[in-house]
């Protein structure tokens, strides 16, 4: 399937070294328009201007964590719809579990591979076009 | 057990047999203070030793110390850790960068299959190199916590040691002797991190040769 390399993608971490290996990776990936948020209370409002296509954020950070600002999302009438993966130290169950139930597209533990997050975009960019699909019908 | 006295137990036994009941009441008193007297005791005793504990800190010349050294300077050297792995992670990361572009640049030039073999190898290695730099998100947020919660235990300790009613900041620590503090340097300091001991540490290259030519060296 075919996904739009030209999206706005924001990577939120509070460490630079992550983001700059995001950035990376999501560049060898084919995509090419990245912003960066350092915390989760920085992320949210530039997500609030609506310019981001996909979000891309850590969990543990200091003022924000990538869980709330998930919750932030989902329940903004206008952005509940955007694309979220969390890629995170986090690996106990439970925190997986409320992950998926706050509504998060994706999880990768960290560390992972190019592999991993190539995989996860494309499933998750699959599933937000069958749930185009599935709307305009 | 033991403070309660077998002689009132039968005392209470035989008022109740004969149906004194308030001369029962009296004796069932009499127990029952004694086990309060003796709970009461125990309080007075643990509250003895808290008190001795604490009169103590002032002795105990190590736990101060810890408290008002050892455990800030612990914190500043974890903070050097992450700082440090953060410039080297970042200076392989640019490396890193600069090689996938100039790679990108020989793949215009390059036209036979093998050698694009090769360049796409490459590319992966450098891909690799990158993921690898994730350890220093891994360990930092690992050191994070250490570091808060050397930050508590220190808190914690602050906070015992004034109400002891020791005052951390006229308290004088004991100067390592001579002979103690050289045989420290021989054995080797390590990197110089907290900014107590920059104090004494060569900044620089420049301040060690500076250091070396004041002494003909």
């Amino acid at each position: 399937m075919q996904i739009d390399r030209n999206m706005n993608i924001l990577v939120v971490d509070d460490f630079s070294t992550m983001r700059r290996i995001v950035k990376n990776l999501l560049k060898e990936l084919g995509f090419s328009k990245f912003d960066e948020a350092d915390d989760g209370s920085t992320a949210w409002p530039m997500i609030q201007s609506g310019k981001y296509d996909f979000i891309v954020s850590d969990w543990n950070m200091p003022q924000m964590t990538g869980i709330d600002l998930l919750r932030n999302v989902r329940k903004h009438e206008k952005l509940k719809d955007t694309p979220f993966l969390l890629i995170t130290a986090e690996a106990k169950r439970s925190q997986i579990l409320e992950a998926a139930e706050a509504g998060v597209d994706g999880y990768i533990v960290k560390p992972f591979t190019a592999a991993t997050l190539n995989g996860k975009i494309q499933k998750i960019f699959e599933r937000v076009a069958e749930r185009k699909k599935a709307s305009g019908r | 057990m033991k403070e309660i006295n077998l002689e009132h137990v039968k005392q209470l036994l035989s008022a109740l047999e004969s149906e004194k009941y308030d001369e029962a009441s009296d004796v069932l008193d009499l127990i029952v203070a004694s086990r309060n007297r003796d709970l009461l005791h125990q309080v007075e005793e643990i509250a003895d030793n808290l008190h001795e504990t604490l009169d103590g800190f002032g002795e105990d010349a190590k736990l101060l110390q810890h408290t008002k050294q050892d455990l800030p300077d612990t914190t500043e050297r974890l903070q050097y850790v992450i700082e440090t792995t953060e410039q080297a992670s970042n200076k392989t990361l640019s490396s890193a960068e600069n090689i996938s572009a100039l790679l990108e640049t020989l793949a215009d030039s390059i036209e036979g299959a093998s050698e694009r073999k090769l360049l796409e190898e490459a590319k992966n290695e450098i891909t690799e190199i990158m993921m690898a730099q994730s350890y220093q998100d891994l360990t930092g947020q690992v050191l994070n916590r250490v570091i808060m919660l050397v930050g508590s235990v220190e808190q914690s300790l602050v906070e015992l040691i004034e109400k002891s009613g020791i005052s951390l900041d006229e308290i004088t620590l004991p100067e390592q002797s001579k002979e103690a503090q050289k045989a420290q340097e021989m054995k080797g300091l390590g990197p110089n991190v907290t900014q107590s001991s920059q104090k004494q540490f060569a900044q620089s290259q420049q301040d060690v040769d500076n250091l070396l030519d004041d002494l003909g060296i």
